[in-house]
């Protein structure tokens, strides 16, 4: 017998075996339907309420994702050790997206097969654009740390924001710098991934919108270490303020140099700069007089921030940050909804969502459209290794 | 000519970085024959190692790294020592196993001190010094001043010492090596103690320069590995001439070509590696692990 004959019965048993498996529904992928308002996901109505938490926990990230992991931990502790939802228990699955697009798409999907009714996360933009759709097309909503504008053009009924958008941050730090304090030169130099891209398109239309260009406008990778060449370009346009579009490290690196190179502008930031992972690598005074625009300029700022710093401190043994300050937000606003709508899932609870009114650590939470819920930030100056409000 | 000096010093100080991690992968492999994937991950250790005997012990900075070069050393020997069955038996697994070996660093790096880093206040708190216009930062001339050390150091230890020429003799011929009574695994360890010792200098004295996390190694391992194969894969010299050389062409392509700066960097190594593939030192190969 060819190998034809004997071969072919096994390619149609496979491709039978593998149209059956497409065509049969994932445990909680469908069945959870999209108006239900049911509490059949995320277990039964007496079990607990499942809900992923999708960060980085491993590669460059890693640490923005401890913190935010540590804001929602919190945020659920507190609301179980009170009772839960309706008696029912939180129950958190922590996913590792590592920083990376395609493995959060991949976590998408699982979360969907695997009963998560919502997710919080993820610290970045570029991996919560690339799991909307799929969490949309399985009705799982999320409240994402991302501040990307590309986040709202996916007019997700599924998809929030735990803080403003890069565009707030920066309009805000842009009028602040123009307005007040009669800036004129501006250098730019932001980094090119999703963040830093963000950073860059946000405050050059912001300075543009004040009839602004910058002096100087410098891209750096991602993982440069070695800011110097752009630094020295920069210098030479002695500009009056240097905007820096980049992570925490990379921006407090960035400062280092500049200050090294006798690059003496101002240097102006949105929220990284604001934590202390900025300082740490900046060192306390490259970093002073750094211009902040944050929500979240502090642990002390207010009783609520000075309570929700107590209770961090006294659960993980340090002081938190801005990222866990949003992270706690977010999952706060989740668990009112959840509250709200009796546990409910899929659309209903995104409707919760958007239904709530929450004041939290970063402002007053007060969902739109597109799912944006804080429309501020304020501007703080850093002094001696603390930012404090500007008056 | 200002931008060219000032580009300039910037790569050679970074420069003398990677050439202390290409010092350490051409160490192992001239005389073991393998490229130890777990370089990047022991040059992490070494400078959380260093930096909580610098920051948490409070100890000087001057002590900190020798230190910490000295329990990073006695890592790479357990990485070695796990290793140990495989050598001249299955080549493949033992670079599997650095690769291994890595990742197990990563982790417990991780455990240890959180996926939160750190950064490192300079030692030298002095200003920058100007010459003709072009700043430079003490720290950076501490840098290269302790890198062309190592190299002199490793050099007299390989040519000099009985341990070293013990170790030169075992990459020649380890058969023969055996023969003439020279313990071939006690050698193979004090090049991975050594490697791992000098992978730590390099991270001890990154950490100031950049910011101490649980990834540092991933890209000053590449920029390293990259130098070593630019300079001559298992020459001495040619780690330093390789390192100084992508720490170079890394800055003048970060002036020139701002975010596509890590792809020119590659392309034009990948141009040299082309024209010279042993590098330019030549490649000091041995056939066995």
């Amino acid at each position: 017998m060819s190998r034809f004959r004997t071969g072919y019965p096994a390619a149609a048993l496979a491709a039978l075996i593998c149209l059956a498996g497409a065509a049969c529904s994932a445990p909680g992928s469908s069945s959870s339907s999209a108006g239900s308002g049911s509490a059949a996901g995320g277990g039964t109505p007496s079990g607990p309420i499942k809900i992923a938490v999708v960060d980085a926990q491993s590669g460059s990230a890693s640490d923005l994702g401890q913190f935010e992991y540590r804001g929602v931990k919190l945020a659920v502790d507190q609301a179980n050790a009170a009772g839960g939802v309706d008696g029912r228990k939180i129950t958190l699955s922590l996913f590792d997206d590592q920083g990376d697009p395609t493995v959060g798409t991949e976590l998408a999907r699982k979360i969907a097969s695997q009963g998560d009714i919502a997710m919080l996360g993820t610290a970045e933009s570029a991996v919560t654009l690339a799991m909307a759709p799929i969490l949309a097309s399985e009705h799982i909503p999320n409240i994402t740390s991302g501040q990307s504008t590309k986040l709202l053009e996916l007019n997700s009924p599924y998809l929030f924001l735990n803080g403003p958008t890069g565009l707030t941050y920066d309009s805000t730090l842009a009028k602040y710098l123009v307005q007040e304090k009669s800036f004129k030169k501006f250098a730019m130099l932001t980094n090119n991934d999703s963040y830093g891209a963000g950073e860059h398109d946000a405050f050059l239309a912001s300075l543009k919108a004040m009839g602004i260009t910058p002096v100087a406008d410098k891209v750096v990778p991602q993982d440069q270490t070695n800011m110097t060449p752009a630094l020295n370009a920069i210098r030479g346009a002695n500009p009056q303020v240097l905007f820096i579009g980049a992570e925490e490290a990379q921006s407090g690196l960035t400062v280092k140099q500049a200050r090294a190179l006798g690059l003496n502008a101002a240097i102006a930031e949105g929220a990284p700069a604001g934590t202390p992972l900025y300082l740490s690598t900046a060192g306390n005074a490259n970093a002073e007089g750094t211009i902040v625009s944050s929500p979240y300029l502090g642990n002390d700022v207010s009783d609520a921030s000075k309570k929700f710093a107590a209770a961090y401190t006294e659960a993980y043994g340090s002081a938190p940050e801005l990222h866990g300050a949003k992270a706690y937000d977010g999952a706060q606003v989740m668990i009112s909804a959840l509250k709200a709508c009796h546990a409910c899932t899929g659309l209903a609870l995104a409707n919760a969502i958007r239904a709530v009114h929450y004041d939290g650590l970063l402002g007053s939470f007060s969902y739109n459209k597109q799912g944006v819920g804080i429309f501020a930030t304020s501007i703080g100056i850093i002094r001696n290794g603390k930012i404090e409000p500007v008056s | 000519m200002q931008s060219f000096f000032q580009t300039l010093v910037s790569g050679l100080s970074f420069g003398a970085v990677y050439a202390l991690v290409a010092l350490g992968f051409s160490l192992v492999y001239r005389t073991m024959g393998l490229v130890n994937f777990a370089h990047g991950a022991v040059l992490m250790i070494g400078a959380y190692v260093a930096s909580t005997f610098y920051l948490s012990a409070r100890l000087p900075f001057a002590v900190a790294v020798p230190a910490a070069m000295t329990v990073t050393g006695v890592v790479g020997l357990l990485i070695e020592r796990v290793l140990r069955p495989l050598e001249n038996k299955d080549f493949d697994l033992m670079l599997i196993g650095t690769i291994g070996a890595g990742s197990v660093l990563e982790a417990a790096a991780i455990v240890i001190w959180t996926s939160a880093g750190r950064g490192v206040p300079s030692p030298v708190r002095t200003a920058p010094l100007t010459v003709g216009g072009v700043r430079i930062p003490p720290y950076d001339l501490l840098v290269i001043g302790i890198t062309a050390i190592a190299m002199v150091a490793l050099a007299l230890f390989l040519q000099r010492t009985k341990p070293g020429t013990a170790m030169q003799a075992v990459a020649m011929d380890h058969e023969a090596a055996t023969a003439a009574g020279i313990n071939v695994g006690r050698s193979n360890a004090i090049a991975f103690g050594i490697g791992a010792g000098l992978a730590a200098l390099a991270g001890a004295l990154a950490g100031p320069m950049l910011y101490v996390s649980p990834t540092m190694g991933d890209s000053l391992g590449i920029q390293g590995f990259a130098a070593a194969v630019l300079g001559g894969f298992g020459s001495i010299p040619g780690a330093i001439a390789g390192g100084l050389g992508i720490g170079v062409i890394g800055a003048f392509a970060a002036q020139s070509f701002q975010g596509y700066s890590d792809l020119v960097t590659f392309v034009v190594f990948t141009v040299l590696v082309m024209i010279r593939p042993t590098g330019i030192f030549g490649e000091k190969t041995v056939n066995r692990a």
